[in-house]
Parts: C-alpha cells; structure tokens; sequence
C-alpha cells in the first residue's frame, strides 16, 4: 500500500480538518447554485461539479488522516490551483477579493494547508 | 452584501492583538522558564507537551474570545452581557486546554452554543451579518473541527462512525445556511435586493434635485429614441449581451462609452426587453469604471446608483448565482463586485420609478410574461 505512517501526524491531521472546512463550503456552494440551475442551465453543470468536489475533498481529508501519498499530492494539486485562481482573479478589477473573509477562505486557509502539507511530508522524511 | 459593520471594525484590530499579546506571551513564559521561574517553567512545560492540534484549538479560541470582548462596546443590553460571557469563556477554556484533561468537552459545547446563538440572533434580525461575525465563525469552526478530532472513541460503532464523519460538514452547512438566511431576511437599508448595494443618500429631494431628475429622464429619452431599432444601436457600437434563459431583460452596451460620466448622448448600454413581438427598448444603463466609484446623481436620492456584488458570476454565458456568507462559489464562476450603475426606465416604471434599480416586476411581466 503507498502509505507513510508518519504523514499521519499533527500537521496533516490539521490539513484534514481545514480541508473539510473548505470542502463544507463547497458543498454549500453547490447546494445553493441549484435553484439558479432551475432557470439557468449552466448551472445546472457546475453545481452538480461542485458537489462532486466537495465529496472528493472530503474523501482526500479523510484519506490524508490515514497517511495516503495520493491524497497528499491531489491536495496539493488543489490547493495550488486553488491558490493560482485567487492569485489571478484578485488582479483583476472585479471585487473578487473584497475584506477579511475572503482573504482567509481563498488565501488563508489554501496556503496554510499547503505549508501544513510541506510540514507532514518533511515529517514524513524525517521519520523515515 | 456582507461588509464590515462600523462598530465591528474595532474587533479586527482586537484579533492582531490577541495574536501579538498571544506569541509574546509565550516568548515571555520560555524567556521566564529559562531564567528558572517556577510557575513560568510548570506553563512552558504544560503548553511543550500539548499537541499542535490542542494549541492551535486554544489559539482559535483565545482569537474567537479577543474579537467577542471587543465587540463589547458596539452591543448594548443582552447581547453585550454573552459578549462578555462568550469572550471570557472561551479566553478561559483556551488557558484550561494546557492544565486540564476535561476541557476538550466545555470547549465544543461552548463552540457549538455560540455559533448557533450566532445564527439564532441573525435570523430573528438582532444582529446583521457582517465580515467580522462571519469571519470570527469561520475561526469557531474550524477550533470546532480541531476539537471533534481531539476525540478518541473507545466504542466504534457505524452508528458513531456516521456521526464523526458528518457532524462538523453538517454545522459548516447549517452555520452557511443561517447566517445567509438572516442576511436575506433582514437587509439593510442600502441594500435594495439580494446582491444590490445602494449609494448613500439623503432621505428627501429637494426641488432643484427634483427638476435635475427630470432634465436626466427627458435628455436620455430623447438621445436614445434613435435606437428603437435594435439594429440602430449594434450600427452605433452597440453590442448585444448574451441571452439568458433567466433574464428577459438583455442590455447591450458599448465600450467605446466606457469613460463617459451620466452623459444622456454617451450611454455606456441600452436595456431592451425580450417580449412577444421582439425587443422593446425600455431604458438605458449608465456606469462608472470602477467599483466603488460612485456617480453623479443630480436628483439626490431620485437618481441613487447601485453596484452588484456578492455574485457568483460563470464566464461560460449570463449565469449567476448568490455567494455565499464563507464568500464561495460554485466550481467555474467567480465573485464579481459590478462598477456602480444608474438606470434609466423610458417606459413606465409603475411604483418603482424612472430610476429604480430593477425594473417593477408587475411592469416586467406585462411586457415579457414573465416575473
């Protein structure tokens, strides 16, 4: 099995938790697109997408806590997407970025996860 | 649709606070225990042998409880007494997380008591969401999340298996959905629908505002009289937005506009409506470059402009929906904040005016047979 015992430490247990955070309000997001998705058939597309998002971060928290390398690479994947996307929409005139909540939501909470990742896989290394 | 409440701002300031007093609390403590203090060297070592997930849970909470004693001055009556309450429980549950083995159970109660106190009173309308309180509950959450993990099952039955894996998705969602509720429920003021920002003005016109009013409607209905035709207008440098299943309003705008200021000749779009016999024009649509920059309005609180934020916006086409309170959107679109925008309704506009910001949904109806 690819596993590290050691990727199941302190950090990577408060990546999980962080990660279900961003993947609840994923999930919300999701849920709340479906009444526009009643008129607006777009949206029919993403909101079910967001969903299936969410249920797959869900899946790679709970697959992080169990020290799985694939669920440790996929997150990282996500988050420096995630951290691409806010990076790129924040430069635009558009509002994206707009006071604290975002500011901890789209930078905070993807960047801290990412040093958590940096942190269970130099634990990991340590370790070994 | 969710900014930062005047009596608020104080508690942002509070939270960097807590934060500095916090870390130079405990280089003091270990500057102390290396001078051999005893009661200093006792607390270094009780918070050396706490977990990270322990630490970071108390670090939440002392935040949480900083921000909850700030807000203290802004709240009178009942909801300053649970400020003082809350902030002091959660000050003194942070400290107990590094000398007591009891305190894990408390600090989730007391998480849980205070997030759905949140909700209860942004529901009833006693208190309006604003970053602040939303971001002090994103902070509650995730302690809440620290500390459901902190728990070591003994008996792990599917039943309490379940209940593990669903209990904090299920309060991120319901905190999500109560604090939208409440900000649906009870708008402020400046915020003539969901996602519409109204600028400040004053209550009544004056005459001269009254008459400037006029003038603006007359002007704009006699400028773009010529664009009828909605051929007319795309020969101007007009260009159709795209059509919506949702909206039967299409608005077609010209860039060459764009640096215009309420120039009834220069309007930055014209409105059309989508009805039986083809495209009505029904008003035209003046706005600023930048968001935040509101316009001139002649007719004080007559010609008030408004901006659209809080918008999940997909580039794929006119879709859109509500961000929500945790400022997310779905998977492809984005937040938008619009630049401000004044319309101008050359039709009839029933109980709204000539210069609401929506077009009167009775009004709407008749012309497109639809709400």
């Amino acid at each position: 099995m690819n596993r590290t015992a050691s990727i199941n430490n302190g950090a990577a247990e408060i990546a999980s938790v962080l990660v279900v955070v961003q993947a609840s309000f994923s999930l919300v997001a999701g849920l709340s697109a479906i009444p526009f998705a009643v008129v607006e058939p777009g949206f029919r597309v993403l909101a079910l997408l967001t969903i299936l998002i969410a249920a797959a971060m869900f899946w790679l928290a709970r697959n992080l806590r169990r020290g799985r390398r694939w669920a440790w690479r996929w997150l990282v994947t996500l988050e420096v997407l995630s951290l691409a996307m806010t990076a790129l929409l924040s430069l635009l005139p558009i509002g994206a970025i707009r006071g604290p909540v975002p500011v901890l939501v789209n930078l905070l909470i993807p960047l801290s996860i990412l040093v958590l990742l940096a942190a269970a896989k130099s634990d990991a290394r340590r370790a070994a | 649709m969710y900014d930062i409440a005047t009596d608020h701002a104080a508690a942002l300031s509070a939270a960097l606070i807590t934060l500095v007093f916090g870390v130079a609390f405990v280089l003091g403590l270990r500057f102390l225990a290396a001078r051999h203090v005893a009661w200093a060297a006792r607390t270094t070592q009780a918070y050396g042998a706490a977990t990270s997930i322990t630490k970071l849970a108390a670090a939440l909470m002392l935040l949480s409880g900083g921000i909850h004693l700030a807000l203290v001055p802004g709240h009178e009556g009942i909801t300053g007494v649970l400020f003082i309450v809350d902030g002091l429980g959660f000050i003194g549950l942070a400290i107990a997380a590094f000398f007591t083995t009891w305190w894990r159970r408390p600090a989730v109660l007391w998480l849980v008591a205070t997030i759905l106190a949140y909700i209860v009173w942004v529901i009833a309308g006693w208190e309006s969401p604003d970053q602040v309180g939303i971001a002090c509950k994103l902070i509650e959450l995730v302690a809440l999340g620290l500390l459901m993990r902190l728990a070591n099952p003994t008996r792990r039955t599917w039943p309490r298996r379940i209940w593990r894996a669903t209990a904090f998705p299920l309060m991120a969602c319901v905190t999500t959905l109560g604090i939208w509720v409440g900000g649906l429920a009870h708008p402020d003021a400046l915020h003539a629908h969901a996602g519409a920002l109204l600028q400040p003005v004053a209550d009544v016109a004056t005459a001269e505002q009254q008459v400037a009013a006029a003038r603006l409607l007359a002007d704009t209905r006699a400028s773009i009289a010529r664009y009828q035709d909605p051929a007319a207008a795309i020969a101007a440098g007009f260009k159709p937005g795209a059509v919506s299943s949702a909206d039967p309003l299409r608005h077609f705008e010209n860039a060459a506009n764009a640096n215009a200021i309420l120039d009834p000749t220069r309007p930055q779009a014209l409105v059309y409506a989508q009805t039986t016999h083809g495209l009505q024009l029904i008003g035209a649509m003046y706005q600023m470059k930048r968001a935040g920059q509101w316009g001139p309005d002649p007719g004080g609180p007559l010609t008030q402009w408004h901006q659209h934020e809080g918008i999940c916006f997909s580039p794929f086409g006119i879709e859109f929906s509500f961000e929500t309170p945790f400022w997310t959107c779905p998977v492809g679109s984005t937040s938008i904040t619009t630049p401000p925008m004044l319309h101008v309704w050359i039709i009839d506009n029933g109980k709204e005016g000539p210069f609401a910001a929506d077009l009167d949904k009775a009004v709407q109806r008749q012309l497109t047979g639809r709400s």
